[in-house]
């Protein structure tokens, strides 16, 4: 496992603001953390880059215990805060040196290194810019560049997207696919609850301290109600899909939905697979058929409900 | 040690210390201010060739003026040095490197002491003034040169401890100069009303103003900046007068191990994950 904790937990006088929480996130691996405002996501993400000391449990990040080794666990560890300043008066390449400098890179590399990140982050053509001068959405590519300088196995990216316009979300979220390409392993905390379920393996949600469903995001969906909403839009024989929707007794509160149809479907894959056979064999053009995009912020919706009012 | 001295944060530092407009706005308005009152005072009392080798004015009011620069100057230089970066949200970040504290904490230092530094070297042919008039001795110099040097190492480690201790630069700007004023003034204050107390308490005991003889009493003065520098421009008070030990020398020692104690301290409490010595083992445990 490249990050375990095991009990851990996190109190600031009275308040509890983490609990037991037992993660085990393989190599490779894309980690979703779900949860509302002071759930725990960020104390949680503090602890494992070694800014935070636990009260209870331990932590490790590529087998480093982080409260015993912090040192191994920062050199392991590209940490992106959900709010982060920077020094106004360095250009984009200045301010990347300055922390390759920070991670103890020799100088003969970093000018070659700072080029490499640029360019992944889509950013080479600021290279000389003043970093103060850059939009949020470029601030926070550099941030995610600055994360890179060390070539850590694990980045923890705590609301990388908060505060940034669709363009750029969409950005940022294509360059952590290509780091989920290059086989690092990411936790990533979002109140953007479709770009996880795009991004993420698993996920994990969270609420008042205490993980609450953690899995897949498969299994996360279908875990308290055993159901999926899902959704589908065809060209052609629209009619005729609505009626063999209708009438499988899989699908459940049919609506019509952005020229198509949405459903919530209780049952097996194999039986999600057979279905849409149907609809092909009635000469249904379906141009889309899963999942619906909408379904995490339902899944979230439904397992916080009445957490928040214990 | 040459990983020390060329570590990024050291010379970012150095960088936006030396090489701003600012800078050489305060090193003007320092030299203005140091060179500008002693040439008034020399405007309202020309040099005379009778009063030569006899008049220390001059002196007295420059290296007060010197010191009070110091008082004023040293602490602004790091009371805002960790807490600024707390509060351009920078030093988080900085903290997941591989920086350790102890480096962050000497390079702020060191970079505040450098400028500390340019600007008591800058202001020190301004005593060639003093040096016409003479009746100042190069070893008095030295001491005034050593003592100012120690001020500006300790006003700079306790603006930075409270910088590191205190979140917000402004809160920890006033804690600084609070503590700073109650070292320069408090301790001279606690000196005279401890002896004065004594004496009227104990009036048998403490005949003939012997009570400034006690060796705690002495300690007291020589801890206080004020008394230190009357001694070293050799005007000294007439409760001082019975130290045994040099002051400047006492007054170096102490103030320079309380720097350290303060440099290593600020490294701590900077720390976010604080070592408890009796409770962890040194090794590293890797699991798999």
């Amino acid at each position: 496992m490249v990050i375990e904790t095991v009990h851990l937990g996190k109190r600031y006088g009275n308040l509890q603001a983490l609990a037991d929480l037992n993660l085990s996130i393989e190599p490779g691996k894309v980690f979703g953390f779900i949860g509302p405002n002071g759930a725990g996501k960020s104390t949680t993400m503090l602890i494992l880059s070694t800014l935070l000391e636990q009260s209870e449990g331990e932590a490790f990040v590529c087998g480093y215990n982080v409260r015993k080794d912090p040192a191994s666990v920062r050199q392991s560890v590209g940490y992106m805060p959900d709010f982060f300043g920077v020094y106004d008066n360095l250009t984009a390449v200045e301010y990347l040196e300055f922390y390759a400098g920070a991670y103890k890179i020799p100088a003969s590399k970093r000018r070659a290194l700072v080029g490499d990140l640029l360019e992944l982050v889509n950013l080479s053509h600021k290279a000389d810019a003043f970093v103060d001068s850059l939009s949020r959405g470029m601030q926070q590519r550099l941030g995610l560049a600055r994360c890179l300088v060390h070539d850590p196995a694990v980045l923890i990216l705590d609301e990388p997207a908060s505060g940034l316009d669709p363009r750029a979300r969409i950005e940022l979220r294509e360059i952590m696919k290509q780091l989920r390409e290059m086989g690092k392993t990411i936790i990533i905390s979002s109140h953007v609850l479709p770009e996880l379920a795009e991004l993420c393996d698993d996920i994990g949600v969270i609420e008042k301290g205490r993980l609450i469903a953690y899995g897949s995001v498969h299994e996360v969906s279908n875990r308290d109600t055993g159901q999926s909403r899902m959704q589908l839009r065809a060209l052609r024989n629209l009619d005729k899909a609505g009626l063999l929707l209708a009438s499988s007794p899989y699908v459940h509160q049919l609506t019509e939905y952005m020229g198509g149809y949405r459903f919530y479907f209780q049952g097996t894959e194999q039986q999600k697979a057979e279905l849409l056979q149907e609809l092909l064999d009635e000469q249904v053009a379906v141009v889309y058929y899963g999942d619906s995009k909408k379904d995490l912020e339902d899944v979230f919706l439904a397992i916080t409900e009445g957490v928040g009012m214990e | 040690m040459s990983d020390f001295l060329f570590n990024p944060l050291l010379v970012k530092e150095m960088r936006d210390r030396f090489r701003s407009r600012k800078t050489m706005l305060i090193l003007a308005v320092y030299l203005f201010v140091m060179g500008g009152i002693p040439m008034g005072f020399l405007l309202m009392d020309p040099l005379k060739a009778e009063s030569l080798g006899d008049n220390r004015d001059l002196f007295l009011i420059s290296a007060g003026i010197h010191y009070a620069m110091v008082c004023f100057v040293a602490p602004a230089l790091t009371a805002g040095a960790i807490s600024g970066e707390r509060e351009r949200q920078t030093l988080h970040i900085l903290l997941t490197t591989q920086l350790s504290t102890r480096t962050i904490i000497l390079s702020k230092l060191i970079t505040s002491l450098a400028f500390s530094t340019l600007l008591l070297v800058a202001s020190m042919p301004l005593y060639s003034i003093v040096m016409l008039y003479g009746s100042v001795s190069p070893e008095q110099m030295a001491q005034l040169v050593l003592f100012l040097a120690v001020n500006m190492f300790f006003l700079g480690s306790l603006g930075l401890f409270c910088s590191t201790w205190i979140k917000r630069t402004s809160i920890s700007t006033v804690t600084t100069y609070g503590i700073a004023f109650f070292f320069v003034v408090g301790t001279g204050l606690l000196f005279f009303f401890i002896g004065e107390s004594l004496q009227q308490t104990y009036p048998e005991q403490y005949v003939n103003s012997n009570v400034w003889s006690m060796y705690e009493l002495q300690m007291l003065a020589g801890t206080n900046p004020i008394i230190v520098l009357s001694d070293i421009l050799g005007e000294s008070f007439d409760q001082s007068d019975d130290i045994t030990f040099a002051p400047w020398l006492f007054f170096s020692c102490v103030y320079v191990v309380l720097s350290f104690v303060l440099v290593i301290w600020s490294a701590y409490l900077l720390k976010p994950i604080r070592r408890k010595w009796w409770s962890w083992k040194k090794r590293p445990v890797r699991v798999q």
